[in-house]
Parts: structure tokens; sequence; C-alpha cells
């Protein structure tokens, strides 16, 4: 067990995947997350790593689209436009089945947007960004502690399943100084080479073939099919969520990352006025834990959904629910957060005057 | 007529932005005035970065796009409106990194577009990363041992990719940007422009620049022989050549499709007054 050590976010998700034991890290200047490559810039040349600022976000992905395949835990980090740019890699990691962790850092958009921080890029981490039928396992941290531990557990989930993990953050996150603890270093040399890897043949049969491509119909099927059952297996095993004060919950907000943060504060002003709400808080946004709202469906009068876009995540809530309870929803676009007292007033209007 | 508008300039003072920007402020303006261009026929365009809010400065019809997608942008445009005077800035960020494929094809491509790249050897506006231009060595915010990487040679690239007008400017000799610049405008197909621009804040270079860059106008130098630009170009140590180190007319894209592309470029352009009339 580490001590707590007063870190910036945009750092302690670097330390973290050093401890996790990331041996290479790519990526491409963008702000808000200038930090974190800055940060890997220092250390990783200090443990022997590699650190490499590519050319573009298109280069960065494919270095670790590349590293991937030789099974070495890699990490990049970018936001919002570079992101978009690495879609076209994410699309093929999925179909190579190689692991790997990259971090978004969530800024306003769409476009050049700005750099302030917002929740816009739901739809593209959680419903493949890419072409094709594909997932990443997307996690969505609130604190920084959460978001350290979740480093760790992205390249174990990655590489138990062979994909791609996304960390949605946002500027906030990154921004924020909150105390943090690393409770487990990776011993790094204990790593040992996966059988799928590409690293030339050795004393191996069979050669290992790395690709996403097949023209015949039937086997491009197989590959896909054999996408779903490990999505179908995810989807049952992987789920993250927080239920917070909803034991006696009479109304549910669902938000996750920043909004979750806002909203328990948000929870703690309307119990002090007898409201009784509580919040579901996805940690994993995909897999989505559809279950957990369903479940809720009976005891609460309504859900509240709040995020810092025009209303994605809803759409999940929406589904899940199946009609069974109202979802209303309350967003900031543009960079702009709300506070808890705001979104405290939004969703008291949709009380009918019963907490007035 | 000024060409300025009234938004205030956010550079850090000492920028060799503002050399980029006062040396183009005054051949447009002499331009516009003696008729030679036409206010109302330009675009400029930009990308982002530092450098890129200069289009926020100029009272002309810009548009600021993507990152290190203009050369393709500028294409786009010149193609939909060949009338136009496409004149694009770009960052070394810009044109090197991120869109470094795009400058090369739209150099071999020869559309009539003009590139002017603020060449600052640095990221400014994401706060001091080391760029393709920056040199070994290069101490930045992502190497902090110093950069391990080889820097390009823009100018022999461009040379090498057939670009049909090469040259290297500095912003501190305002007097001969112009006269870059002006030539730059004017010549038929792409035109590419390295203008060294110190970065005060994240790698000034003013001195280092100003005790090297010598004129080839200054010397018995001519435009016109490829293989001797190449030869040129490669000079980049003691003494950095700066002007116009190659220039030759050859056919445009524009012009080399026009034959097979005759309706696109003769349709007749919808006279928007009468549909606004209609309109209201
Ligand atoms: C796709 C994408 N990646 C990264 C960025 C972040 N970014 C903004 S400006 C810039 C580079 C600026 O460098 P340069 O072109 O040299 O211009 P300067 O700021 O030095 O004038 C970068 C990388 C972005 N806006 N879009
Ligand atoms: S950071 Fe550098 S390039 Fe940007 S405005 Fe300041 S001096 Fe100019
Ligand atoms: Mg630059």
């Amino acid at each position: 067990m580490g001590e707590k050590i007063l870190m910036k976010g945009a750092e302690a998700i670097a330390e973290a995947a050093i401890k996790a034991g990331a041996m290479a890290f790519f990526g491409y200047p963008i702000t808000p997350q200038n930090e974190t490559p800055e940060y890997f810039s220092r250390r990783m040349p200090e443990v022997g790593r590699i650190f490499l600022q590519a050319e573009s976000e298109v280069a960065a992905i494919n270095m670790i689209y590349g590293a991937a395949c030789t099974g070495t835990r890699v990490f990049a980090s970018s936001s919002s436009p570079g992101i978009s740019l690495m879609q076209e890699g994410f699309s093929y990691i999925a179909n190579s089945n190689v692991p790997c962790v990259v971090a978004n850092v969530m800024r306003g958009g769409p476009g050049l947007g700005d750099i302030a921080p917002a929740q816009g890029d739901y739809f593209q981490a959680t419903k493949g960004g890419g072409h094709g039928d594909y997932h990443t396992i997307v996690i969505a941290p609130h604190t920084l502690q959460e978001e350290v531990d979740l480093v760790l557990k992205a390249f174990d989930l990655a590489e138990k399943y062979r994909i791609m993990v996304v960390l949605i953050v946002d500027g906030l996150l990154g921004q924020m100084m909150e105390p943090v603890e690393f409770k487990e270093t990776v011993d790094v040399t204990k790593f040992k080479v996966p059988e799928w890897a590409t690293v030339g043949q050795g004393d191996r049969e069979d050669r290992i073939i790395i690709t996403s491509l097949d023209l015949a119909p039937e086997g491009l099927e197989k590959m896909n099919l054999h996408l779903q059952e490990k999505y179908r297996k995810i989807e049952e095993q992987e789920v993250m969520v927080e239920e917070y004060r909803m034991d006696d919950a009479e109304y549910a907000i669902t938000a996750f990352g920043t909004m979750a943060r806002i909203s328990k504060t948000t929870i703690e002003l309307a119990r002090s006025e007898g409201i009784k709400v509580g919040l579901i808080r996805p940690i994993t946004v995909w897999p989505f834990p559809s279950k957990t709202i369903e479940n809720r469906a009976n005891q609460v009068k309504f859900f509240f959904d709040t995020e810092l876009n025009a209303g994605q995540m809803i759409e999940d809530v929406k589904l899940a629910l199946n009609g069974a309870r109202p979802v209303y929803f309350y967003g900031k676009m543009g960079g702009i957060v709300p506070s808890a007292e705001e979104v405290l007033e939004e969703f008291k209007k949709h009380l009918g005057g019963q907490h007035e | 007529m000024s060409i300025t508008t009234e938004k205030k300039i956010q550079w850090c003072p000492g920028c060799g932005n503002f050399g980029i920007y006062n040396a183009f402020k005054s051949v447009l303006e002499k331009n516009i005035d003696e008729g030679r261009l036409k206010k109302e026929n330009i675009v400029i365009l930009s990308g982002i970065g530092c450098y890129g809010y200069i289009t926020n400065y100029y009272d002309i019809n810009s548009f600021h796009a993507t990152h290190g997608r203009i050369p393709p942008l500028a294409t786009g445009i010149k193609l939909a409106n060949p009338s136009l005077s496409v004149i694009a800035f770009v960052g070394d960020g810009d044109a090197y990194a991120e869109g470094m494929s795009h400058t090369i094809h739209a150099a071999r491509r020869n559309t009539d577009i003009k590139l002017i790249v603020h060449d600052n050897g640095v990221y400014g506006l994401t706060t001091g990363q080391f760029t393709p231009t920056s040199p070994r060595g290069f101490k930045g915010r992502s190497t902090p041992f110093g950069n391990v990487e080889n820097p390009i040679n823009p100018i022999t690239l461009m040379l090498v990719a057939r670009a049909t007008f090469v040259a290297r400017g500095f912003c501190g000799d305002i007097k001969h940007l112009e006269y870059i610049l002006e030539r730059a405008i004017f010549h038929k197909g792409f035109s590419f422009v390295d203008i060294l621009q110190p970065c005060v804040t994240f790698n000034d270079t003013y001195s280092f620049y100003r005790s090297r860059v010598y004129k080839l106008e200054d010397t018995d130098y001519r435009t016109d022989q490829y293989e001797k630009a190449i030869l040129k170009s490669l000079e980049f140590d003691d003494r950095i050549p700066i002007g116009i180190f190659y220039e030759k007319e050859e056919e445009s894209f524009e012009e080399a499709i026009r034959g097979t592309h005759n309706y696109f470029y003769e349709r007749q352009v919808p006279d928007i007054s009468e549909i606004v009339r209609e309109m209201i």
C-alpha cells in the first residue's frame, strides 16, 4: 500500500499508467491534456521505457496498434479532435483483437469547439466511432482516486479480453489536484509474451498473423461472431456501476464522470430539503449498467439524466427502462459546467409542485 | 484602403507573427489600391495555432479551419471557384506534422494556392512542444532531455515535391518579406513560402537567425535552375539563405483538367442579387 500524494489529474493518470506497467506512450500535443504527455516525457526515460511524440494522432494510434500486436502494454492519450482522427485505428484494433488503453480528455465540440470540459463524445465512445460492428470497453471515472485505480483495471480488462479500453474524462478532472494513492506497482519484469503476439516465430510451430481482413464473407462473419461473443461476455461480467443513496430514493439521477460528481452534491442539497433522490452512476458506460437501471424502475417516480452534452447517455437510460418510467434531461453544451444548485433547480421543475 | 479589423491582436509582445502580419497587410493594401487584386476575390485560410488567429485580423473573407488540413481545404476552395485568390496561412505543426502529406501533394499537384508557413519550430498554441523543424537537442515541453529527432528541411522538401514557387522569408526583414509575398501571390500555380518566425515565449530564435540570414537577391543566384536550387536549399548552418529559391511557370492542375471539365468551369453561376430580390 502506498501513501497518499497530492497530484494533478493529468499527471496522476500518467503515473497510474506507468505503475500499471505501460511500456510505451504515444501521443500528439492537444489541449487540455498536454500535461499528460509532458509527464510521460520526463518519467518514461527514467524508468527505461518509451515516450514518443508522433507527427499526428493518426500516427500515434498506429504506433499503439503496432506495439499492441507485440503484446506490450501501451497507453495513449488525446482529446476529442485527436480521438476523432484515431477512429480508424480503433476499428482496426477491435477486429485485430489486440489490447491497449487510450484516454480521451473530452473538450467542447463539434469541430474545433473549445478546450473546456464536455461529454459530447459519449456517442462516439460507446457506439463505435469508427466503422463496423465493434465496441471498446469505456470507463468514466469521477474522482482522481477512481481514475488511478481504473487505469490498472483497464489494462487487466484489455488483456483479459484482447480489447481496447477507453477512459473518458474531461479537463476538469485533469486540472484538479487531489490526494491519490497508488495501490499497486506492476512488476514489468514478470511480463510474459502472450501466445498470440507477433514477436518473431522462434520455436513456435504456427506463424502468427494479426489482421482485421477476411475477404470471404463467411470468414468475416466468423470474425464478427467472435467479437460479438466476446462483447456479450463483457456485458455479463464487467459492468461497473455505483448506486449512491439509492436505498430509499424516490427519484434517480443518472450521470457519469464530472456530472456524476456534481450530482452527488445536488443530492445532498435535495435531501436537506427532504427530497429523496439518489444517483445511478455508470462507471463503465460500455458495457452499460442497464440491469441496475431497470431494477430501480419500480422504486422511483422518474429518472433525471444530466450530462455535459445535448443528451447522449439518456438514450441508453431510456433503452434500459423501455418506457417504464419518464426520463427527464438537463444538459449544458459548449464547455459550460453547471453548479450543483443549477442541477437541483432543473431537477425540481419535474416534481410537479410536490416539494415547492 | 486599410484591411485591418477592430479585433485586438493577441500574440505575445515581440512575437514574430507581427512581422508576417504587417508584411502581408502592406502587400495586400498596395495591390488592392493599385487594382491588381480585388478584395472581394480573395479568400484567406488558416489552420489551428497561435498564428491561426491572423485570419481574425484582416478584413477579408476568411476560413479558420482544421489543424493540418489547410492544403486540401484551399484546394477545394480554388477548384470550386477558380476565380478566387486563395491564400493560406499555416503553422509548422500544421504543414510539416499533422498535415505533412497534404503539403507534399498540394505541391506536386500545382493547384493555384499560396501556402505561407509561420515556421517557429515549435507548437506555440499547445505551449512549447517540438515540431518537425525544431533542431536536434531542442528542449521543449515534451523533450526535457533534448529532441533526438532530425529536423526536416522544408525548402528541399518542397523542391523535391515539384512546387513551382519555393521561397524562404524572415519576419525580421519585413521589406524583403513583402517582396517575397508579392511574388508568391502573383505566381501562377502552387506557391510555398516558409517564414522563419521566432516565438519569443517558447523558441526565441531572433538573434540566431539575425546573425545568419543573407538574401539570395544580393548574390548572383538565379531562380530558374532546379538542381542548383536543391543544392542551395541544403545550406542551413552558419549562413541561412532567404529569398526565392525557385520559380517556374507550369500548367496548373486547374488548367490541366479544363479540357475534360468544361461543363463545370463554364457553367452559369446564378446571379445572387436576383435570388435575393425574389426572396424579399
Ligand atoms: C487534430 C488536432 N490535433 C491537435 C490539435 C491541438 N493543436 C492546436 S494548435 C496545434 C499546433 C500549433 O502549432 P503550429 O501549427 O506550429 O502553430 P503555432 O501555434 O506554433 O503558431 C495543435 C497541435 C488540434 N487542434 N487538432
Ligand atoms: S507563444 Fe510564441 S508563437 Fe505564440 S503568440 Fe507567443 S510568441 Fe507568438
Ligand atoms: Mg509553430
